[in-house]
Order: structure tokens, then sequence, then C-alpha cells
């Protein structure tokens, strides 16, 4: 053992204990299997069980995440790990329990169904989540290059506007060759990216006041303009690809970001406003819009139509009531079509809340909670303006979208796609999400906070590095 | 009630027992940490790193904790005291003003330089910008709170 450990010492590597995660992980294990084994039960209508082996796939990589994060020794959170892998495993019993036809990929050659083809998903997602949270030690690369990941987030926008399929009056997927992918998930990255390394940069120049429109002091006019710019963009993404949700996401996140770092309510009630006028605008003048708060306000207005898809939810959320149906006890599907459509990706709240009832879906938005807890506490931590407003930004991302979708599931507001951030189906979602809560792991490491290094010795790694950073030293002059 | 609608029960809710139990571990866990926060509150609300220091006083690596007013001299009189032959006696001010810090420059021989930029009267300074004294390298960061 203590060779072992001298050997790792010798390499770099001092491994850290981390005990409180362990012991997270070891509950999750155990509740997951407690819930597969209800499912199974009520599936096969005996005790028999059958084989576990898509859940004992999932705990594992859990397992051998956590361990890669012992060895790698980094003080970082000890509680996001464990929440995420929760939410993931409620995610995988969710989607062994659905219809097992509604998605297929065939993937070398053999046709992947639903469960099987999440799991796929759920394990690049969390590989992506513990390899970000192990390799990024340095945030040079996000913060120097703001202008660049703009440019590449609108240019994704651009190929989603030209080359993009349109499905269900959405225009989000993209596909190339025989991958597809929704850019939509990436964009909300970079664009939080962009935004934390702007206000980081001009903070101290936006608190301050002197131009003024009327009884408004506001700070200094050119400064104001990426806040237009930004208005600008959440309408086009609502006029031309018809995604409202992510609209909302952007705009809400961008609000929240200006005012962790400014502190002035002004500017909050000024985007509020903006957006409301946008938002009257775009429902005077296209009828999806319209459609979307006539079916909020009177579902059964329209209920084998436009309201169908979410009478059928209310319908689930009350067979639900306190302690649900159980898992695999839902109505699932009426003559063949799944009781709810879109219910494995808009909708698995709705799903969840009918076979958990209302304690579990209380106990999901508590796990949300949890992930916003920690995500803040990163963020108040953090050693400079743009850590912060970074770790901000990300758990908002998460948050903000688990609130729109949730809110639009139980009709609480007009419901809008996005997907339920780590539960739904979908490897865009799932990546991009992995790959934020792994950012938030590397952010808390104080460790980290190193500054940038000057290079010591230019090895083959660095001159490459070095020739990319010039490419991108030169965009930026261009652009700002 | 045969068995095995009991033993589904149970099942079922013994995972909504397991997943409220694994979110009471994790509330413990916060309850802990936030105590220990508010143990150790009445902290700075700055800190001032010394990221380089070529005649080595004070030492690069260290930090100093910020009040809301600080002066930065070669002066033993100023809160922040830095030994370096191109450092004046009374060098600058760095001042937190309700919403932001600020630098400010005293006259000083050789200049007070931030993120690169000479200050002629005063800057608004955000967390990680750089503050040049003499050959001193100073930044400016938040307060450690765990």
């Amino acid at each position: 053992m203590t060779g072992l450990r001298r050997g790792l010492h010798r390499a770099g590597i001092r491994p850290r204990l981390r005990r409180r995660e362990l012991t997270l992980l070891l509950v999750v294990g155990l509740a997951l299997v407690t819930g597969w084994a209800s499912l199974a039960a009520q599936q096969a209508g005996t005790l028999d069980l059958g084989e576990p082996t898509l859940l004992i796939v999932y705990l594992g990589v859990l397992l051998a995440i956590h361990v890669a994060f012992l060895i790698s020794g980094r003080r970082m959170d000890q509680y996001l790990l464990p929440t995420a892998g929760m939410l993931g495993g409620l995610s995988l019993l969710l989607m062994m329990r659905l219809p097992q036809g509604m998605a297929g990929q065939s993937l070398f050659g053999t046709l992947l169904p639903l469960a099987p083809l999440q799991l796929v998903w759920l394990v690049l997602g969390f590989g992506l989540l513990g390899a970000v949270a192990v390799l990024v030690r340095n945030d040079g690369w996000l913060r120097r290059y703001k202008y660049t990941w703009a440019a590449i987030g609108i240019g994704l926008l651009l190929l989603v506007f030209i080359f993009g399929d349109s499905r269900g009056g959405q225009l989000l997927t993209l596909r190339i060759g025989p991958f597809s992918g929704q850019p939509s998930e990436l964009l909300k990255v970079i664009l939080v990216v962009f935004v934390a390394g702007y206000l980081a940069e001009n903070r101290a120049l936006l608190t301050m006041t002197s131009s003024r429109l009327g009884p408004i002091r506001m700070p200094p006019v050119p400064y104001m303009l990426p806040m237009l710019v930004m208005w600008g963009l959440a309408l086009a993404i609502v006029v031309i690809q018809r995604d409202l949700g992510a609209a909302l996401l952007f705009f809400l996140i961008f609000l929240a970001l200006l005012y962790t770092a400014t502190r002035r309510a002004a500017y909050v009630l000024t985007g509020l406003a903006l957006f409301a006028a946008g938002g009257f605008v775009v429902y005077e003048l296209f009828s999806h819009v319209q459609q979307r708060i006539d079916i909020w306000l009177d579902p059964s207005a329209d209920p084998l139509g436009a309201g169908y898809q979410i009478l059928r939810a209310m319908y689930a959320f009350g067979r639900g009531g306190v302690l649900g149906t159980g898992l695999g006890g839902g109505l699932p599907q009426i003559g063949g079509a799944p009781a709810i459509p879109a219910i494995h990706t808009d909708f698995v709240f709705a799903a969840l809340a009918e076979e958990l009832g209302m304690l579990g879906g209380l106990a999901i938005l508590a796990l949300y909670g949890i992930i916003a807890q920690r995500g803040l506490r990163i963020a108040a931590t953090a050693a400079d303006d743009f850590r912060a407003l970074l770790a901000t930004g990300l758990t908002l991302v998460i948050v903000v979208q688990a609130a729109i979708i949730i809110g639009g599931n139980l009709r609480v507001i007009p419901l809008t796609g996005v997907t339920l951030p780590l539960i739904s189906y979908g490897g865009s979602s799932l990546l991009v999400n992995g790959a934020i809560v792994g950012l938030l792991l590397a952010l808390s490491d104080p460790g980290a906070e190193l500054p940038p290094l000057p290079s010591r010795r230019p090895s083959l790694w660095r001159r490459l590095t070095g020739r990319a950073r010039d490419v991108g030293g030169r965009i930026e002059e261009a652009i700002s | 009630m045969d068995t095995f609608t009991i033993a589904l029960w149970v099942l079922r809710l013994a995972f909504v027992a397991l997943i409220y139990i694994f979110l009471l571990l994790v509330v413990r866990g916060l309850w802990r940490d936030l105590r220990a926060g508010i143990a150790s509150a009445g902290e700075p609300i700055g800190r001032l790193l010394v990221v380089a220091a070529p005649e080595g006083q004070p030492p690069a690596g260290s930090a100093f904790a910020l009040d809301a007013v600080n002066s930065i001299g070669r002066d033993v009189n100023n809160s922040i005291v830095v030994e370096d032959t191109f450092v004046s006696a009374e060098h600058a001010m760095l001042t937190f003003r309700g919403r932001a810090w600020f630098i400010e420059d005293r006259g000083s021989t050789n200049g007070t330089w931030v993120n690169g930029q000479r200050v002629e009267t005063y800057l608004p300074l955000g967390f990680g910008d750089e503050i040049q004294v003499g050959q001193v390298r100073l930044r400016l960061e938040r307060p450690r709170i765990t």
C-alpha cells in the first residue's frame, strides 16, 4: 500500500479521500437498485426480477468517476457528482420503463432501443463530466477568447438556420453524415462563457453611471450594446428557430448574470420591460406563439388537438397523487401511442411524477435545488470575477432550464420545449449538461486558482497550442 | 393482500424513502458547511496577492487582506508597505466604494499601472485585475470564504 502511494507520488499524483462523495454514491446506488427492483417486479408480476445489466453498467461508471477523482487528488465539490448521478439514474429507470420503440438508433450494426441508447448517452455524458473535472486546470482558454466563442456560437446558429432539420415545427436539429445533434444545447454554454468574459472585463465600467435617459441613470452607452445584441438574438431565435424555451432561457440567464455583475436592479427591470415588449410584438405577429399561450390558458378548448399533450400530463399528475402509482404502474400507452406525446423528452417530469407521486416530484425539485446551492456556493468562493460569473451562469443553465420545463409541465407557465437536464432522453442535452457539471467541479477546486503560468519549456504541444492561440488572438482583434 | 402486493408496496415506498435519505444526508452536510461559514464571518472584503516582487519584499505569493481603504507605498505608515526602489513613499490608494474597487495614484514618481495601462487620476477595478507599482505586480482577488 505504501509502495503504491510512493509510486503515485513519484508520478506527481497525490490521491485524496472523498468520504462524503462515497457515502452519498452508496445511497444513490442503494436507491437505484431498490427502484429497479420495484420496476422489474411490477413489470414481471412476480418477484423474479430478471437481469440488471444496464443499471450495473451505470453504477459502475459512477464509481469509476469517483475513483478517477480520488486519484486526481483535486479538492473538488463532493455533492455534485452524487446529485447528478441520482438524476441520471432516475433517467435510466424511466427509459427502461417507457415503451422501448420510442427512440432507436443503429450503432455498429446493432439496433439500440430506448433504454440501452440512453445508457450509452449517459455513459458518454458522465465520461465527459469526469474528463472535464479532472483535466481542466486552467480557464485561460475560456477567458481570453470570448469573442471567438461568441463567433462560434453565432456560426452554429446560422448553420442550423441554413442546414437544420425541422421537427415538430421547431428548427433545431443539425445533421452531419450519420450524426445529428442540437447545437442550441451547446450554444447555451458558449453564451455563458462569452457573457461571463465580457462582464468580468467591463464590470467596473458598467457599475458607473455617466449617461442619463430621463430619470434612469445608465452606464456609458457603448457598454449597453451587448445587452441589445442579446435581446435581438433572443428574438431571432423565437422568430426563425421557433424555439421559445431557448430564447426564454438565454434572456433570463443573461439578465441574472448582468445583475450578479453589477448589482443594479434597474438593468433587470429594463431587461424585463424589453422582453415584455418583444414578447408582445412576437405574440401579435406569430401564430405559433399565440397557440402556445392559448393552450396554456385553456387546454380543454381543443382536447384532442393542440391541448392533448398538456391535458394528458395533467391527468398523469392527478393519477400519481401523493405516493404515485409505483414505477411501471402508470398508464404507459393508449392503443399503441404513448399516453403523453414526447413523454421521453419534454414530459419526463410528468411521467416521473405520475409513478413516484408528489413526493417523488418534490424530491426531483430538491435535487435541482442542491445543484443550485452548490453551484452558487462555488461562484461565491471563486477567486475572481470571471470564475464567479462563469459558475453562476453554468448553474443557472441547468436550474433555469429545469424550472422552465417543470413549470411548463405543471401548467404554471406556457409550455416551451426544452429538455429536463440530466433526465430527458437525448444525446446533445446529456453531453452538454455533463460538461457543465464537470466544469463546475473543475471550478470548485481552490487549487486551480493559480494564475496562467508563463510557458517555461516550449514543447511540441505548446507550440501547437501557441499557433492556435495566435489565430484566436487575430480573430479577437478583428472583432473587438 | 398477497405477499407480492405487499412486497411491491414496500419496494415502491423504500425507493422514495431512499431518495429522501439521500437528500437528508446532503442537507446535513450543507448545513454544517454553512455553520462553518458563519463562524468565520467578519472577514476581509478582498485580498491583494503579490504576483511578482523582484526585490523580494513583500515575497511573491504572499497576500494582504484588504479593508475598505488601503494605502500603498514604501513609507511604514502605509497599510500595504511595498519595499521596492521604484515605489514612492506615498504611492497609491486602493479603496472600495459601495459597488466597486477603485485605484488612485497619489502623485507617484514612476506611476501606477492597471493591466498595463497607466492610471492618470483614478480607475475602477474588478477582481482579477493586475496592479503594478514600481517593479511589484499585485493582483486583486476575492477573499477566500471556505
